[in-house]
């Protein structure tokens, strides 16, 4: 009952925070997951960081229900408040 | 001396090294004799032998006669030799006479030392003239006594020894010292040095040399501590002055000759040198090394005089290399090293320590030292009878229990009577006994006409004293981890036997989810527990508390955390995934093991892990599921359960505008999720299979375990008493149902609803929340998509929904007497009228074109208000409130 992705199970239905890989960030309801991490996110905002000329800029979209790769998940948080 | 906080008293210490030495020390005496001119030495500092502390000197440093009687440090050897010592004790007493010692011991190799010491005194004697003013006075009576300077000699000896070991460490010292010294060219202090330079030089270089490094390794353990740190720093600096009055003076070349006769001898020097822990030098040696010491020194000593003292030790070592003897550079350092800290540290040392006896006798000494602790620790043990402990005892014991701590504590008393009469006689006793007695109260009830019998209050404070024993073990079991008792003490003021003691607890944070505030009320709360509440208040006061925690973790938290609470919800779900799984393939179906996942009569926590499955939305969304595999008993069981920790049901807390007056348009979303979900299984429960007096048991539930004006606040709670209440009322009023109340059903049912009333009365105004709660409900939610408010035509004309609320007044005027819908309409007549002009001005202030949407909103409000109007026969129509005809 305690391998990682048993307590990923325990987040299912509960906001999580993923940072994916090339500066992506995602905060989403884990709907479903696997053990390749392939992640399910709904009402999931995407924020995209990006450096323009020395200043970081960040753009943030929304989808209602968003299918994630596994091979982009660095990390799988809860969001802080 | 005192301040080194040595007993200088001690004769032993230079016994070890005084055995070896004694020979060769009385030899010595003879010539120290002649040295030991403290006048010129210390310019006449001896002379003045009373100044203004110095009456202390005998306290300090022990009389010949009573030494070793108080100062015992728990080196008895000594006193056992001590006999023949006193002399010798005082000769070691005091830095000053180390440093005398040193003086006459000059013989030898005298330049260095003596000179050294000379200046440390006159450089000291400035910055700290405290230190230093005893000495003189002191190097007096040391003069007197040539056996002192025999010891210190011996003692020396030992130091030197010791502190050739501890040459190595020195020597990396040495530098800085030197330049310190440089600095300063005290002009004044030259002569005297010159002086001591000149007469010591011959005698005292052997002494210091030898000596000094013997008592630095040993003592350094226990004694030096704090001794060493004061005067090692003034000696370093010291130093330095010393080479400059060399060149100056005639006897220093005297030295060089005589220093050069004894390089012959160096070789041998070494090799005492080398063994430097061995305290004891046979007598015969000792004489041999210190004139290697003396070699060394004046080296060092005739050098340094024209280049600085940094100079020295290299000088020194030229002047050693040129000579036959090959000593190592260390050993030319010691000398120096000697004349600075060496000196005063040998000799402080040399005073506190005892007997430097033999390494073996090491152990022994230590024996002897623990032997004191203990006689120490012993010394006041069986002063007192148990008799005349369990009389303080129960003294201290009815100051705990006392109405009034002031006039029982027996304390207290006495000394006031001491205060006020200053009587220090016989009298006494009979005073503090009648005084007492008028305190505490004796048959006639004392000065304060206590109506109370002395017996009775005796049986009550023992009764008292019972429980708060009881007490004690439950609330260390409780707090187990929660709290570390006593801490910082106990507050001890103003308490008696309606506010007994309490603990001052400090909480340790079990979870990182604790918040602090939470873990404190718990606290709070556990102490009030141990205090034996009666159950309902105790309940009442953990909800009244538990709104104060807004925060969900610390709700989590008390009932197992937030990831236990997750992983039962998970727990929850694979039982659920199973049953339907046996229902469909028409196997039987068995709820115990969903029961268990459930927690709900689990009392492990203090919050039911129940009511925290139920603040995440999947454990809400399950909910209806699960109801499908309870019996009746078991939903029984669960409601009884949510109904008594409303309080802390996270929903309740979101939900009220007084703990959450922002709310988000997430927890609005929940909010409505719960009201959809779990409100409906309730209502579904009860209005389908609940007995009256289940229902009764479910509304006692919560008025009795929850602060239920808190709960009011809430729409949720709100919508829960309603459905209770208008529960049992319909059962009460539906006579088709023919099964007519029970005088005991009737009677209880009352009970139960003035409980209730009591507990909203006087707050029923709060159930309507506040404009700018209603406003903000509005504002968040008409973002969103599903709202807890009517929403009108457009968005823009959304408005809170107030029917709950006069759904529930509606219902409690319904069950209650005509007094108590009485009590409801005065408490919230404000609001009936405010209602009524709002929806009067919505007509008048609203464009035509939205004239319908305001109509509506009108017609809304006085919709709901006439439910609750009419219960009591009256209907409000038109700004009016009429008779319901």
């Amino acid at each position: 009952m305690d391998t990682p992705l048993d307590l990923l199970k325990l987040n299912l239905d509960e906001k999580v925070f993923v940072k994916l890989r090339g500066a992506r960030e995602m905060t989403g309801t884990l709907q479903a997951f696997d053990s390749h991490c392939n992640i399910v996110l709904s009402n999931a905002t995407e924020t995209i960081y990006e450096l323009v000329e020395g200043e970081l800029k960040s753009n943030t979209k929304g989808s209602e229900m968003v299918f994630v790769r596994g091979d982009s998940v660095t990390l799988i948080t809860t969001p802080a408040e | 001396m005192s301040f080194f906080g040595f007993d200088t008293s001690r004769p032993g210490h230079n016994e070890g090294s005084g055995r070896d030495s004694r020979k060769k020390t009385s030899s010595n005496a003879k010539r120290a004799e002649n040295p030991v001119d403290f006048e010129e030495t210390y310019r006449g500092l001896g002379d003045y032998e009373n100044e203004e502390d110095d009456y202390l000197n005998d306290e300090t440093f022990g009389n010949a006669t009573e030494l070793g009687a108080d100062f015992d440090f728990g080196y008895g050897k000594n006193e056992a030799e001590a006999g023949g010592h006193i002399d010798q004790q005082t000769v070691n007493r005091s830095y000053a006479s180390a440093a005398a010692s040193a003086g006459p011991g000059v013989m030898n190799t005298g330049y260095h030392a003596g000179p050294a010491h000379a200046m440390d005194d006159g450089m000291d004697f400035t910055p700290m003239e405290s230190l230093w003013t005893n000495q003189p006075a002191i190097m007096s009576h040391q003069q007197h006594h040539q056996l002192q300077q025999h010891q210190a000699l011996s003692m020396e000896e030992l130091e030197r020894q010791q502190h050739q070991q501890m040459q190595q460490h020195g020597y990396a010292n040495m530098p800085p010292p030197a330049h310190m010294g440089y600095g300063y060219p005290p002009q004044a202090y030259l002569p005297p040095n010159v002086n001591s330079a000149g007469y010591q030089n011959i005698p005292q270089g052997m002494p210091q040399g030898l000596p000094q490094g013997m008592p630095q390794g040993m003592p350094q353990g226990m004694p030096q501590g704090l001794p060493q740190g004061m005067p090692q720093g003034i000696p370093q600096g010291m130093p330095v002055p010393m080479p400059m009055p060399l060149p100056m003076a005639g006897p220093p070349q005297q030295y060089q000759q005589s220093h050069v006769a004894m390089q012959q001898q160096h070789p041998p020097a070494s090799a005492p040198q080398q063994p430097p822990q061995m305290p004891e030098v046979s007598s015969g040696t000792p004489q041999s090394p210190e004139v290697g010491q003396q070699h060394a020194a004046s080296p060092s000593q005739l050098v340094a005089g024209k280049p600085p003292a940094a100079g020295n030790a290299a000088s020194a070592q030229v002047l050693r290399s040129a000579h036959p003897a090959p000593i190592p550079r260390t050993q030319i350092l010691t000398p120096d090293q000697d004349l600075r800290e060496g000196t005063p540290r040998g000799s402080r040392r040399g005073s506190m320590r005892k007997p430097q006896e033999p390494l073996s006798q090491d152990e022994f000494r230590r024996l002897q030292v623990r032997q004191a602790k203990v006689d120490k620790i012993l010394r006041h043990s069986g002063v007192m009878t148990p008799r005349d402990k369990d009389f303080i005892t129960r003294y201290q014991l009815s100051q705990i229990v006392t109405d009034d701590p002031y006039n029982e504590d027996f304390y207290f008393q006495v000394y006031k009577i001491i205060q006020r009469g200053g009587i220090v006689s016989e009298s006494n006793k009979g005073l503090i006994a009648r005084a007492y007695l008028e305190h505490s109260g004796h048959r006639l009830g004392g000065r304060y006409k206590r109506a109370d019998v002395a017996l009775q209050r005796m049986q009550s404070q023992v009764e008292k004293a019972v429980t708060v024993a009881k007490e004690r073990p439950q609330k260390n079991r409780e707090n187990l981890d929660g709290a570390k008792e006593g801490v910082l003490g106990k507050i001890s003021s103003a308490r008696n036997s309606k506010a007994p003691r309490r603990q001052l607890q400090i909480p340790l944070q079990r979870d990182d989810d604790d918040d602090v505030t939470s873990s404190a009320i718990e606290d709070v709360v556990q102490t009030l527990n141990g205090v034996e509440l009666s159950a309902s208040s105790k309940a009442r006061r953990r909800s009244s508390y538990a709104f104060r925690s807004v925060d969900q973790r610390a709700v989590l938290s008390r009932s197992g955390g937030r990831k236990f609470v997750l992983s039962l919800i998970e727990d929850v779900y694979a039982e659920v995934l199973e049953l339907e799984a046996q229902l469909r393939s028409g196997k039987e179906t068995d709820s115990s093991h969903l029961w268990e996942s459930l927690h709900i009569s689990d009392d492990a926590y203090e919050v039911s892990p129940f009511i925290s499955i139920l603040s995440f939305d999947k454990g809400v969304k399950i909910m209806p599921r699960i109801f499908n595999f309870l019996d009746k008993d078991q939903k029984l069981k669960l409601l009884y359960c949510f109904f008594s920790e409303l309080s802390h049901l996270n929903i309740i807390v979101t939900s009220s505008y007084k703990t959450n007056s922002d709310p988000t348009d997430s927890q609005l979303k929940k909010l409505e999720l719960f009201q959809s979900v779990f409100l409906k299984i309730i209502v579904s429960f009860l209005s389908s299979s609940a007995e009256f007096l289940e229902v009764l048991g479910l509304l006692l539930a919560l008025v009795k375990n929850n602060n239920v004006s808190f709960i009011s606040t809430s729409k949720i709670g709100l919508n829960l008493i309603t459905v209770l209440i208008s529960r049992a009322a319909l059962i009460k009023q539906d006579v088709s149902r023919g099964n007519v109340l029970s005088s005991v059903e009737a009677s209880s049912w009352n009970e139960i609803y003035d409980k209730l009333f009591t507990a909203l009365e006087t707050k029923l105004a709060v159930v309507f929340p506040p404009d700018e709660y209603t406003a903000k409900v509005v504002d968040t939610s008409s973002t969103g998509t599903v709202t807890s408010a009517t929403v009108g035509q457009s968005n823009k004309h959304q408005f809170y929904d107030q029917s709950y609320i006069w759904q529930f007044l509606a219902s409690l005027a319904l069950s209650g007497k005509l007094n108590h819908q009485r009590v409801i309409i005065d408490e919230i007549r404000e609001e009936i009228f405010g209602t009524i002009n709002r929806a009067e001005q919505l007509m008048s202030t609203v464009p035509v074109e939205e004239q319908q949407i305001a109509l509506y909103q009108r017609d809304k409000l006085y919709q709901d208000l006439n439910l609750f109007l009419n219960v009591m026969g009256l209907v409000a129509r038109d700004g009016e409130i009429s008779e319901l005809k």
